[in-house]
């Protein structure tokens, strides 16, 4: 419980219809898209840097743990306040800010949702690259934090090759402006610090990213599979040739059966997998392009390869693949969604390792991978209540991530570590690097009072 | 909407919710608010924390207030990957509410004693016309005494003028059997409509005789939709039957609404009855015949003799209607069809307005925020009339007008179908697109 003192102040700060105590409230706060739970102490909704800089003042001076929290979307539980503490809405700082067309950057407030952005610029011609699954509600702020990607991010790249500078509210209260030098940046990336540091270095109050011209032609495609395997080899085929496409996912049958469920689209639910493909480009680059990845499905055992006719049709296909975590929600009450990555050319080993490690196990994994990256999107379900079923799930989660730095990839490629790689942190870095990594959490956040407990475990930073 | 769940058919829908937050894009509270205990995800979080033992249902004020905060307008509903039914979630809780809690005053006054009782809201209509007629609306708003009911004050504003005449009593003058009759057709005239909005009732019945259909207008109940809303289930389920009786008592081909609400619920009497073991089949003979008016008017076509009206028009889909029904295009249809008039869509035409049956009284700020939202949509248009298809959005967008001072009318598709229709076939009578009161 925070003292009368605290909630006076802030209070004082916020406003008193902008800040939240009571155990009902903070209910709305307690949790994100992940599997994990804890109350905070107090929300408040914040609407502008001042008030976020004073709100650390108050914390430093108390000792107390604060938590930024976008649009609550996290897959790790990064904003989770398992310490309890005081959790930042920054839905509130909503407004973008500027666009500059001429130097391709726009300026926004990190309770900008990715899709609000992307809207805004595309009336210029341009998109913002890094576009996660959860873009219609996932903000900028978020993406930053999380160092999001997204569908695209096989062609353009994650978020930390997007972003140009910040405005961040440093643990003490002061308020700091990093990188405006825009793209040729003298000096230390201090800037590319932040990003993906999960709100444990700072709170991101502004923020100026990279705009990435809207390409002349787009092109999308669906091949269809009757084996995972054929899918997987596909990619690498594909890959192999040259081709970077702007996206090119998998998804597995129970995934095309739970969002066809949703959005009846006529998906074909006998595939045991699909591949959905997009290049882009000038108009006679991406017809070349189609031709030669349609050749190569075909060869590999595709059983149709349809390309979308109209924008429409283009648009029903994302949002399928976008609605995958929500639809999942059909067949378990749970799931925990993984994104390990491996070498691209790994992915099809790693996808059969995945199907054989939930046939051990007894258990449901759907998986969908952005598999031109070799990102791969593992989604373990379970029955909450079936604690015999949570633990198959917990031990097939461990050997996952075992499997996936053996064949020297990484614990997450765009979800961040959170709470739920906390554990396997020690397997995928030595001991020196860990220290090394908190050598710079105590150099920005002395007392560990910034989303304390994620990324680093808080026993490691205790001692 | 429609029907009550055991606690097990509760418990699986409410797990389906995965917290994607796919809500935040749509939900009306959140989006005015951006605070998570007014998005849809947080209701359904909620309910499952009381159904986990955590909490129980009304021992908690804010949980209650948390819940009764929702607009039911299936905006969450219809982008939900799992489609997890909040609105029915939401009704169901409040039915959990009120059975340990009792039925709340507003619920016990309004619904219950009002408006499940015809004679009683013919007498209130009486009364508030006079309230409003005499200029004693006047003296009591400058006398400060609004102010001392604080909320319920707040509700007089959104009042709309009573007609002088209920639907009922202009029915001898307005029922004429056609030359030829393709369909006989029960009118169902809710309450809004009979009571308030008179006007629109009247259009309608024009319309549909004017395109050979044989029309009846029997005495009938309040649909039922503010009790279920309110989670009073018991007493949704007596209205329904009441008025299946009514009903198919005339043998229609066809059952007809003007409003929204009123259309949507209907439709769904089956599934609110379909485990009655007297009621169960009538009730689906009776909701397969239900027609929104929009909808039952382009599928039989109507007559295209129309005389030209100037103006600009832009159409507010009500939440009964879009996602309770899934009807957008029909409305836009026929309005498009009126030579003359220039159809303008606005931004988030299908976002709720904040009326939401009693929520505007209920939760008089919260809704007026939603309100300014819808206003500056529409004023963006350009447009001089508002079209809406239910008398519930009618009167909050009324009141929308009257608050942000503009000169704009709130129309039924049917008011502006009649007028071009009459206008057509009697040439030379001037027919005015707004100001028909």
């Amino acid at each position: 419980m925070l003292s009368p003192h605290v909630q006076r102040e802030l209070t004082r700060i916020f406003g008193e219809d902008d800040v939240l105590t009571s155990p009902i409230s903070c209910e709305a706060y307690a949790y994100d898209s992940s599997p994990f739970f804890a109350q905070p102490e107090a929300v408040v909704l914040a609407d502008s840097t001042e008030e976020i800089g004073q709100l650390m003042e108050l914390a430093t001076r108390h000792g107390i743990v604060v938590i930024a929290r976008g649009a609550g979307t996290n897959l790790s539980g990064g904003c989770v306040p398992t310490h309890g503490g005081i959790v930042v809405a920054m839905s509130r700082m909503d407004r973008i800010l500027e666009i500059d067309p001429v130097n391709e950057t726009a300026w926004v407030e990190p309770g900008v949702t990715n899709m609000a952005l992307q809207e805004a610029v595309a009336a210029h011609g341009y998109m913002f690259a890094p576009d996660p699954a959860s873009l219609k509600v996932a903000t900028i702020g978020g993406n930053v934090a999380e160092c999001a990607g997204g569908m695209r991010g096989v062609k353009f790249g994650v978020t930390r090759d997007h972003l140009l500078a910040l405005e961040v509210v440093m643990s003490d209260g002061e308020v700091v402006m990093l990188g405006e030098g825009g793209k040729y940046l003298p000096g230390i990336d201090v800037t590319g610090l932040f990003c993906g540091s999960e709100g444990t270095f700072g709170i991101i109050t502004k923020i100026k990213v990279k705009l990435t011209p809207l390409a002349e032609a787009v092109r999308t495609m669906m091949a269809v599979f009757d084996s995972l395997d054929k899918a997987g080899d596909t990619v690498s085929a594909i890959i192999a040739k040259g081709i970077i496409p702007t996206t090119l996912e998998i998804m597995d049958q129970v995934l095309v059966r739970a969002v066809d469920d949703f959005l009846q689209l006529g998906l074909p639910r006998e595939a045991e997998a699909i591949l959905l493909i997009e290049v882009d480009g000038f108009a006679v680059e991406v017809d070349r392009q189609c031709e030669t990845i349609v050749a190569i499905c075909t060869r590999l055992g595709a059983t149709r390869v349809s390309r979308a006719n109209s924008e429409e049709e283009r648009k029903n296909l994302w949002l399928a693949r976008r609605s995958g975590n929500g639809a999942l929600g059909r067949i378990k009450a749970a799931y925990m969604v993984q994104d390990v990555t491996v070498p691209r050319y790994k992915l099809p080993g790693m996808l059969r390792l995945v199907a054989d490690i939930a046939s051990k196990y007894g258990i449901v994994i759907a998986q969908m991978a952005h598999a031109g990256d070799g990102n791969l999107h593992p989604h373990l379900l379970y029955d909450p209540y079936d604690p015999d079923e949570k633990q198959r799930v917990e031990e097939a989660a461990k050997e996952i991530f075992h499997a996936a730095l053996e064949e020297g990839g990484t614990l997450t490629g765009e979800h961040g570590i959170g709470i739920e790689k906390l554990d396997y942190m020690p397997w995928a870095f030595s001991q020196d690097d860990l220290e090394f990594m908190l050598l710079v959490k105590r150099a920005l956040d002395p007392q560990m009072l910034l989303n304390r407990g994620k990324v680093l475990s808080f026993a490691m930073e205790e001692s | 909407m429609g029907k009550e769940y055991s606690l097990q058919e509760l418990e699986k829908r409410i797990l389906r919710c995965n917290r994607c937050g796919t809500c935040q894009d749509v939900c009306p509270t959140y989006r005015i608010t951006g605070n998570e205990n007014d998005v849809a995800r947080s209701r359904v979080r909620l309910a499952r924390l009381v159904l986990e033992g955590k909490y129980q249902w009304g021992e908690e004020e804010q949980l209650t207030a948390n819940l009764n905060a929702c607009l039911l307008c299936k905006a969450c509903v219809a982008v939900c990957p799992a489609n997890v039914p909040t609105d029915e979630i939401v009704m169901e809780a409040r039915k959990y509410t009120q059975q340990r809690k009792g039925l709340p005053p507003f619920n016990r006054i309004a619904y219950r004693g009002v408006f499940s009782h015809n004679k009683r809201l013919a007498l209130l209509t009486r009364v508030i016309r006079m309230y409003q007629k005499s200029g004693m609306n006047r003296v009591v708003q400058r006398s400060g005494f609004l102010k001392l009911l604080k909320d319920w004050g707040k509700a007089e504003d959104l009042l709309p003028p009573m007609p002088a005449q209920s639907l009922g009593q202009m029915l001898p003058d307005l029922l004429r059997p056609p030359a030829s009759t393709t369909l006989r057709v029960v009118f169902f005239a809710g309450c809004a409509i009979n009571f308030f909005y008179s006007r629109i009732g009247a259009a309608s019945i024009r319309v549909l005789q004017a395109n050979a259909c044989q029309v009846a207008v029997p005495e009938v109940g309040c649909c039922g939709g503010p009790h279920q809303s309110g989670g009073d289930f018991s007493e949704a389920m007596r209205l329904a039957k009441g008025n299946i009786d009514r009903v198919l008592a005339q043998r229609p081909d066809v059952i007809v609404s003007d409003c929204a609400t009123c259309s949507s619920v209907l439709k769904e009497y089956a599934a609110l009855l379909g485990n009655d073991a007297e009621y169960g089949p009538r009730s689906a003979e009776f909701s397969a015949k239900v027609r929104d008016i929009n909808e039952l008017i382009v599928e039989k076509g109507w007559l295209r003799d129309l005389a030209p009206l100037a103006g600009r028009v832009s159409y507010h889909d009500p939440c009964h209607l879009a996602r309770g029904q899934g009807i957008t295009a029909a409305p836009r249809t026929i309005l498009r069809s009126i030579p003359g008039l220039e159809m303008v869509e606005m931004r988030e035409a299908d976002m709720c307005c904040g009326g939401a049956g009693s929520y505007g009284a209920l939760h008089p700020d919260m809704s007026r925020r939603i309100l300014d939202r819808k206003m500056g949509n529409f004023k963006g248009t350009g447009a001089t009339i508002l079209a809406t298809s239910c008398p519930s959005c009618a009167m909050q967008l009324e009141y929308g007008i009257r608050r942000h001072g503009l000169t704009a009318s709130v129309m039924h598709p049917m008011e502006l179908l009649a007028l071009s229709c009459e206008k057509g076939r009697a040439p030379g009578a001037a027919a005015q697109t707004s100001g028909e009161r």
